[in-house]
């Protein structure tokens, strides 16, 4: 068993990234914490991060030049290198293109020329998911030819860059892991996101008969399995199991999807008496409908198709593979998750 | 009438109860119950201590038809002493203890049971059961004897604990231990059988426990939650206070009118304890591959999971028995002779339990986290719903799955046809009854 000496966390300042800090940190004995992002670390940390913040070594750059990340990688001295940068929904094809695709292969690049002996890269559930019902997934299944979007295409083309570059003659390891679902203190799209939609009053719809299945994951947990990862790669006697290997992570309890948003309303104080359940044809013609008036009066919808494909499909995991070769248990349920995701969106940060 | 009233209210079921009746053949003839006149005795005192489960185990293969018979009615005889207040309770115990032992004699009986006890006859004509009992194979006795010293000595042991008497089950673990008295044995009695008697895999029984301890902890997690009102009537107290204390500070309580809300989510607290045996259970029917010890263990195990779908958030519980309706009775018998067949009726009660808990519910969540894990089970059994160029993972329930599912096939044949010929009866029925009308016209 090698011990982690010293970790360069590119994307660390971000919403996972904080979490992988926190979960690094946490290993005894503990390594030098490097971080590498486009901005520093956030001046005011949620209470719930125990981590020292002087105890982290920050790095800015760009991604996409390689003397930023060479000089990041070689004054950190890290044996891993953990990847995690990533835009985030709804940004352009061309912000994708650049951060996944061209940044993720400076950073192999680099990694190589520099000698580091693992990469774990943070790919993402969506890879393999182009609208159609995923039932019990696991890492089998083909990524799509065609992509549902720009996301997960660009996702899935840095996962292949990142796997083919595994190279265990020459002490390079690679891993790809693929959380669904990430959701915790700083996450500003799942549980905000349902949280606003409570405060327009439009939590008493349910979209759908509510027996499609969703993975979310806790970033504790997801950070957790990064460290899994990466401490499996640098034991010669696992390293060969899991190098060049994708795993998906989830907290393992798929639940329905609208339990998952009444829990999160739940817990925020807010429970609807009357349920007005649209099945899923007539959600989509009301998300047709909602598209065409807002073009008129030029809004941004609040329901499209899109959305409604989305809330309705069956999207759950199967995560044997991590829990066999990666020895992954998550740690935090998804009802602790929602609890601390609320407590850190009242630190009002 | 009213049943009449109620079947017609329900037409699926209305159709299963005719077919049932009057279109399904049993699997297995039971004409070599008579052979003797200790067995023919002995099917007699069967009918007549419970007339259901006589029915179930007259469509059991020949192999295990005597053997599950007798099993029963030794049992029944152990229920019968120790349901009997009229008997001290020294000699109760010490009658369990020993009532083993008995097996090995050729005419023990007893006449001490008080003339009210309904089912005093078991152990006045215990010899003819004797008679039968050293007829069967030494394998097959050896399983009754074994299972009878356990629950003998595990019914004597909670006699003699006043704890017990006096406080009910205290907590989850006591709660399971007892259920593993009551009914886990029961289900280990049985697995020995079937396997035995090569009815099912070969690793049901050995280094698989939890499996047999599951079906036989369902069925009873499922009474002792229906059986709430009627228990407290008797003064006697099998919800667990680990659970129940966490909603009202005595048993009691819990029906008062102003405690409904924490009585309901006491009862889904235990709905939700009871789900977690349901993998376990689909596990074990899909080893069984005989088709009548199939349907023998099947059938319970579906009304059980319809009947948690009753009880669940269901304020009638607090107050009464409540049961699932004759017709759905007949559905459920009809629709669990496969195992896709049973798996489809977890799922639909499944799906409405989930349905029912209200999101104020402690429980909303865990609930809803349980029921997609068994649906995830589900899927791992059958691996369906697999991309092109997918291959299923031969995961052990995987393999199962498949190996029961050519049982299924052959047993689909069957159903369809009894399906065609009651839509052919019923088309003739309405020719006919078209004739009668034209011609009454004329």
């Amino acid at each position: 068993m090698s011990d982690i000496k010293s970790v360069l966390l590119i994307g660390g300042a971000g919403f996972l990234g904080l979490h992988l800090i926190e979960q690094f940190n946490a290993i005894s004995p503990q390594p030098q914490i490097h971080v590498f992002d486009v901005r520093p670390l956030p001046e005011k940390l949620s209470k719930q991060f125990t981590f020292n913040p002087s105890d982290i070594v920050s790095h800015q750059g760009d991604l996409t030049s390689s003397d930023d990340v060479e000089k990041a990688i070689k004054e950190s001295g890290a044996d891993v290198v953990v990847h995690s940068a990533s835009p985030m929904h709804g940004n352009t094809q061309k912000v994708y293109e650049m951060v996944n695709v061209k940044g993720t292969r400076n950073v192999i690049d680099v990694c190589k020329k520099c000698k580091v002996k693992s990469l774990v890269y943070t790919s993402s559930a969506g890879v393999i998911f182009n609208g159609q019902d995923l039932h019990n997934a696991d890492e089998t299944w083909p990524i799509p030819k065609v992509p549902m979007d720009g996301y997960n295409e660009t996702k899935a083309i840095a996962e292949d860059m990142v796997l083919k570059a595994n190279d265990p003659k020459n002490g390079f390891l690679t891993i790809a892991l693929r959380p669904a679902g990430i959701f915790g203190p700083g996450d500003r799209q799942l549980v905000p996101g349902l949280r606003a939609v409570a405060k327009l009053g439009q939590s008493k719809f349910q979209l759908g008969d509510n027996n499609n299945l969703f993975d979310w994951t806790y970033a504790g947990n997801v950070a957790d399995a990064h460290v899994l990862a990466a401490k499996k790669l640098l034991d010669p006697s696992t390293s060969s199991k899991v190098s060049g290997e994708t795993f998906f992570i989830t907290n393992d309890t798929p639940a329905y999807f609208w339990a998952l948003a009444r829990t999160v309303w739940k817990a925020d104080g807010h429970i609807d008496d009357k349920v007005i359940v649209l099945k899923r044809p007539v959600a989509i013609l009301a998300g047709y409908l909602s598209e065409f008036f807002s073009k008129l009066t030029g809004k941004e919808p609040g329901l499209t198709p899109f959305r409604v494909k989305i809330v309705c499909a069956t999207r759950y995991h199967n995560v044997s593979k991590a829990k066999e070769l990666l020895d992954y248990k998550p740690k935090v349920s998804i009802e602790d998750g929602i609890a601390k995701t609320l407590a850190w969106m009242d630190e009002g940060l | 009438m009213s049943k009449v009233l109620e079947l017609l209210a329900h037409p699926d079921e209305l159709k299963a109860a005719l077919i049932l009746k009057y279109i399904r053949k049993p699997l297995n003839s039971a004409t070599d119950t008579t052979k003797t006149p200790e067995l023919r005795r002995c099917y007699e005192l069967l009918t007549l201590t419970s007339r259901s489960f006589a029915a179930v185990i007259m469509e059991l293969h020949p192999e295990l038809r005597n053997v599950v018979m007798l099993f029963y009615l030794v049992l029944r005889a152990l229920d019968t002493v120790e349901d009997d207040m009229t008997l001290d309770p020294k000699l109760k115990v010490k009658l369990l203890r020993e009532f083993d032992s008995k097996l090995d004699t050729l005419d023990w009986s007893f006449d001490g049971n008080g003339p009210n006890e309904k089912d005093r006859a078991v152990l006045v004509e215990f010899p003819c059961i004797l008679k039968e009992y050293h007829a069967l194979k030494p394998a097959y006795q050896n399983i009754i004897k074994e299972i009878t010293h356990k629950m003998g000595n595990g019914m004597a042991d909670y006699i003699l604990d006043d704890n017990f008497n006096l406080n009910g089950v205290q907590t989850v673990k006591d709660y399971d231990l007892y259920c593993h008295y009551v009914a886990g044995l029961v289900g280990d009695g049985l697995t020995q059988m079937i396997v035995h008697a090569q009815f099912g895999t070969k690793d049901l029984y050995q280094g698989n426990e939890q499996l047999y301890e599951s079906m036989g902890l369902f069925l009873q997690k499922t009474n002792i939650i229906r059986d709430y009102a009627e228990d407290l009537e008797d003064k006697r107290s099998f919800w667990p206070r680990e659970i129940w204390s966490q909603y009202a500070k005595s048993l009691p309580d819990l029906a008062k009118p102003d405690q409904t809300v924490k009585g309901l989510q006491c009862i889904n607290a235990l709905v939700l304890n009871a789900l977690s045996h349901v993998t376990d259970v689909l596990t074990y029917l899909s080893s069984v591959h005989e088709q009548s010890s199939f349907q023998f263990c099947a059938i319970p195990q579906v009304m059980a999971i319809a009947t948690l779908d009753l009880v669940c958030n269901n304020p009638e519980v607090l107050h009464r028995n409540v049961k699932i309706r004759k017709g759905s009775t007949c559905r459920l018998i009809l629709e669990s002779r496969t195992l896709r067949g049973c798996v489809a009726i977890f799922q639909r009660h499944l799906r409405a339990i989930k349905r029912q808990i209200p999101v104020q519910d402690p429980n909303y969540l865990k609930i809803n986290i349980q029921v997609a894990k068994i649906e995830q089970f589900i899927e791992e059994m059958y691996q369906e719903q697999l991309p092109q160029n997918v291959l299923p993972q031969e995961t052990a329930v995987y393999r199962r799955t498949q190996e029961r599912t050519r049982c299924d096939d052959l047993v689909a044949a069957k159903i369809q046809e009894e399906q065609t010929t009651f839509m052919l009866t019923c088309t003739a029925l309405c020719a006919l009854a078209a004739a009668l009308i034209v011609y009454n016209k004329y």
